[in-house]
């Protein structure tokens, strides 16, 4: 394994890429900002003084992409064919979720942009939100996945120090990429109380992990993983299956929506 | 006519809407229900309500339904909020017409005991010494089942 940005010499050099075939490449980066419940109240409500932050830092992001090679020293300049940037305010944790989805049909890997993006776009959000709180702290920012080019897929592997539950590869919600299609999946959801006690809202669990197809077996699957899973059993706590009432012996099949919940508050 | 809208409604407005060129209803019942600013703690600052998509539209329309099969109804208007509210906002309002006042009180009453127990809504209150999910209520669950044999 050698830096391909340095020559025989050790001197930093341009790859040249004229030769290299063209493919799809697509980079997915992500990275989060942590910051005061009451800013990120102020946030999710549109009270901040600068006006609408996401919207801000969305096009911060994208512009940053779009730029990359003017900051970074040995980066090419891309003609992106698409950049998205995509927030989640989680409460539980107290910070914004920060993903960056760049694609280009070329010769060279996004992922500098795709980081890129997301580095700016948290800045953005530190600036936008800094006059009512000074402690936000910018943190995670890495590349979450890559596809096309010579090297080769590459993913990252669930992470459980960082991540509260470990969701495996078919983590969904915070990042979405094409690789995990191919694989069925039960898609679940956790709202309200419960969601803020696991610290999950979405989470994919792969049909083929179920030893019974149903919501009693999806609930094993998910106390394999982790223990805090456990709360399920909760008399409490209930269930939907593709947004209909369930109990522990409804039938399941692959990309059925399992909810679950407390009981109901509203009026 | 179901919605569920992070925005205030005005009532006198949805009655209107409601009335608008018929001369068939003969009663109108309608409740608010409003944000109080003591509940599970006093001083409740604010109040955010999170909902189901999908789910909390198909379980109003069930009971709408519901009400609409054991009473003979003209017109139901069920409006739910969902995000951040403050104190003396209207949160819900369900409005029921009918030919006769007897119908339009029973199914107003019908349909918001059932709102409180099947529709898929989950309340958070801000107050002074911090936040807290609101529990649910026995009496809800109590005041719904008193339909159940009727």
């Amino acid at each position: 394994m050698s830096l391909t940005h340095l020559n025989t010499r050790g001197e930093a050099h341009m790859v040249d890429v004229a030769d290299k075939s063209e493919s799809q490449r697509e980079a997915i980066a992500s990275g989060h900002i942590v910051m005061q419940p009451a800013t990120l109240a102020l946030l999710s409500e549109g009270g901040l003084p600068k006006g609408d932050v996401l919207a801000t830092a969305r096009i911060a992001g994208i512009q940053a992409a779009k730029r990359t090679h003017e900051l970074i020293p040995l980066c090419h300049a891309l003609a992106l064919s698409k950049v998205a940037v995509d927030f989640r305010l989680d409460e539980a944790t107290s910070r914004v979720l920060v993903t960056a989805t760049c694609r280009l049909n070329g010769r060279t890997g996004v992922e500098m942009e795709a980081l890129t993006a997301v580095s700016v776009a948290c800045l953005t959000l530190y600036d936008m939100c800094k006059a009512v709180d000074k402690d936000m702290q910018i943190g995670a920012i890495r590349l979450e996945s890559k596809t096309g080019g010579k090297s080769g897929d590459y993913r990252r592997t669930a992470d459980e120090s960082e991540a509260p539950i470990v969701t495996s590869e078919c983590r969904s919600g915070e990042v979405s990429v094409g690789l995990r299609a191919a694989i069925p999946c039960v898609r679940v959801k956790c709202l309200a109380e419960l969601r803020e006690r696991l610290g999950v809202s979405d989470l994919d669990v792969p049909f083929d992990s179920l030893d019974e197809q149903n919501v009693a077996g999806l609930k094993a699957a998910l106390k394999a993983r982790d223990d805090r899973f456990d709360q399920l059993d909760d008399a409490r706590i209930l269930c939907a299956v593709n947004q209909v009432m369930g109990g522990d012996a409804t039938h399941l099949t692959a990309d059925d929506e399992v909810a679950f919940f407390p009981p109901v508050t509203g009026g | 006519m179901i919605r569920v809208q992070h925005e205030p409604f005005d009532p006198g407005r949805e009655q209107e809407a409601l009335l608008r060129g018929r001369h068939d209803i003969g009663a109108v019942v309608s409740f608010t229900g409003l944000v109080r600013d003591f509940n599970e703690r006093p001083e409740v600052e604010a109040l955010t309500l999170e909902h189901y998509p999908g789910m909390t539209e198909s379980a109003l329309t069930a009971i709408v339904e519901e009400a609409e099969s054991r009473w003979p109804l003209q017109g139901v208007r069920v409006i739910h909020r969902v995000g951040q509210l403050a104190p003396g906002d209207p949160i819900v309002l369900v409005m029921v017409a009918s030919a006769h006042r007897r119908a339009a009180f029973e199914a107003c009453d019908f349909i918001m005991d059932y709102l409180k127990t099947r529709a898929p809504f989950w309340k958070k209150e801000h107050t002074s010494s911090g936040q807290y999910w609101v529990s649910e209520r026995a009496s809800d669950q109590r005041d719904a089942e008193r339909w159940e044999d009727s």
